[in-house]
């Protein structure tokens, strides 16, 4: 049997460790394999790509420019191809970045990522926070509905379509904690830092569909 | 709605977890790597360690023991202490440090927290501040309160926040290490004068020191002998808080 390949984008946009470990936690023993994605890849190869980021929309868009991982990526992503995307790896799916300085983003869910609007909040928002499910989906199932995960991010999805937002959190204001499109998917949290059920996350959408 | 975090905080020489009220009569508590598996599987939100002898013969050992503490939690990892430039920051990172904390480094050299911050983004620079009264006003002190420095203390955090730290740190001189309770005064200073996320620290004896320290808005509460004596335990300071209806994670 072929082995499932996944692939761990590196866009240098903080440490890839706790990500990188968790996932090969998860495919031990089972038929999957793990590639790190440094450069230019054939987006065929890969039958789910993971994209954590730490730090700014900016500065992951220019990295991926210069690794040459934009246009294998955006191909990749407009064949519906399944995708976790990470905080910023989230962020980027939208049209447009508004952090430091105004960046063209992967346009594959239209929106913007525009700072919290209510000035008297503590920014960044940093800790656990609730996730609410708006609707059961096939990986992030109804047992996430109400759980915590660990948020730090000053920056979030606006101008989004209803119909692309999973999930919701409450900080000062309601904004998207998961997006989904199609096979694509973007949570807005860090799952690898969200112990049990930030693990098992990782695992459905490494194990399912 | 965001929880409020409770955060064990390991003090380490080498690899092991020690305790000392003001650095005098140092005691092992236990073995570090253990202690932050121990840690993040009894429910703390975050985790945050502290090299407190960071010599050069100390180091290398204390960066295996953040890599291997790194490798067993799936929380947050703060780490700290003895860092003095850019390249320590980049070691801890890399050594899967999730924030990295600057203290003395800062107050003699301000812009490293811009540079830092730049670099690696503000969410993972932490600023510690010690904090003391002298001669009736607050100051930043440095060598573990050992020395008062020029820099007053609000204007100190507010500065730290425009240079692009993600986080304060703030642990009161005055009563660290004595069980007493947080320095709600000196909190409610800071936390009334920044926007970014204060972690209180230093002085909790009992269960209504936490709930004490949550009035002063600070949104992370560190303690360390409460949790290493095994007086508390997590789920006991988070049940008692829930039940003065703080909202935390369990």
């Amino acid at each position: 049997m072929r082995k499932k390949v996944i692939g761990l984008i590196d866009g240098q946009s903080g440490n890839i460790g706790s990500i990188n470990k968790a996932i090969k936690d998860i495919i031990k023993g089972r038929p999957y394999r793990l590639k790190i994605i440094k450069g230019h890849f054939n987006y065929s190869s890969f039958d789910k790509i993971i994209l954590p980021g730490q730090g700014a929309y900016a500065t992951l868009m220019s990295n991926l420019k210069k690794l040459k991982i934009i246009k294998p990526l955006k191909e990749y992503l407009e064949n519906n191809s399944s995708y976790l995307g990470i905080c910023v790896g989230m962020q980027i799916l939208s049209d447009w970045g508004y952090e430091d300085k105004i960046t063209r983003g992967l346009g594959v869910i239209s929106g913007d990522i525009k700072k919290f609007r209510n000035k008297k909040l503590i920014i960044p928002h940093m800790g656990w926070n609730t996730i609410n499910l708006n609707n059961d989906d096939t990986i992030i199932t109804n047992s996430f509905d109400k759980k915590d995960f660990y948020f730090v991010h000053s920056y979030i999805f606006q101008n989004i379509k209803k119909s692309d937002i999973l999930a919701f959190t409450l900080y000062g204001q309601k904004f998207p904690s998961i997006v989904k499109k199609g096979n694509i998917y973007g949570v807005q949290f860090h799952p690898e830092k969200s112990h049990k059920h930030g693990l098992n996350l990782i695992k459905n959408y490494i194990l399912k569909s | 709605m965001l929880k409020t975090r409770i955060i064990p905080c390991l003090d380490v020489i080498k690899n092991k977890v020690v305790k000392g009220v003001n650095f005098k009569n140092i005691r092992v508590m236990g073995n570090a790597v253990e202690m932050a598996k121990y840690y993040s599987l009894s429910g703390a939100d975050e985790l945050c360690m502290l090299d407190i002898n960071a010599s050069y013969q100390n180091r290398k050992t204390f960066i295996k023991t953040v890599e291997a503490i790194a490798k067993v939690i799936n929380i947050p990892l703060t780490v700290g202490g003895g860092v003095s430039d850019l390249s320590d920051i980049t070691d801890l990172l890399n050594a899967g440090a999730d924030k990295v904390s600057i203290n003395s480094a800062a107050v003699k050299n301000p812009k490293l927290i811009r540079q830092a911050s730049l670099r690696h983004g503000s969410q993972c620079i932490v600023v510690a501040i010690d904090g003391k009264r002298h001669k009736n006003k607050m100051k930043v002190v440095i060598k573990g309160g050992r020395e008062i420095t020029k820099r007053e203390l609000i204007s100190w955090a507010k500065q730290v926040q425009s240079m692009g730290a993600g986080e304060i740190l703030m642990t009161s001189m005055d009563t660290d290490g004595v069980q007493n309770g947080f320095d709600s005064n000196m909190l409610k200073k800071v936390t009334s004068n920044v926007s970014i996320p204060v972690i209180a620290s230093g002085g909790v004896g009992s269960l209504e020191h936490f709930y004490l320290g949550h009035l002063t808005k600070s949104t992370g509460l560190l303690a360390a002998s409460v949790f290493h004596s095994g007086k508390y335990k997590i789920k006991t300071v988070k049940k008692y808080l829930s039940s003065k209806g703080v909202p935390v994670r369990t």
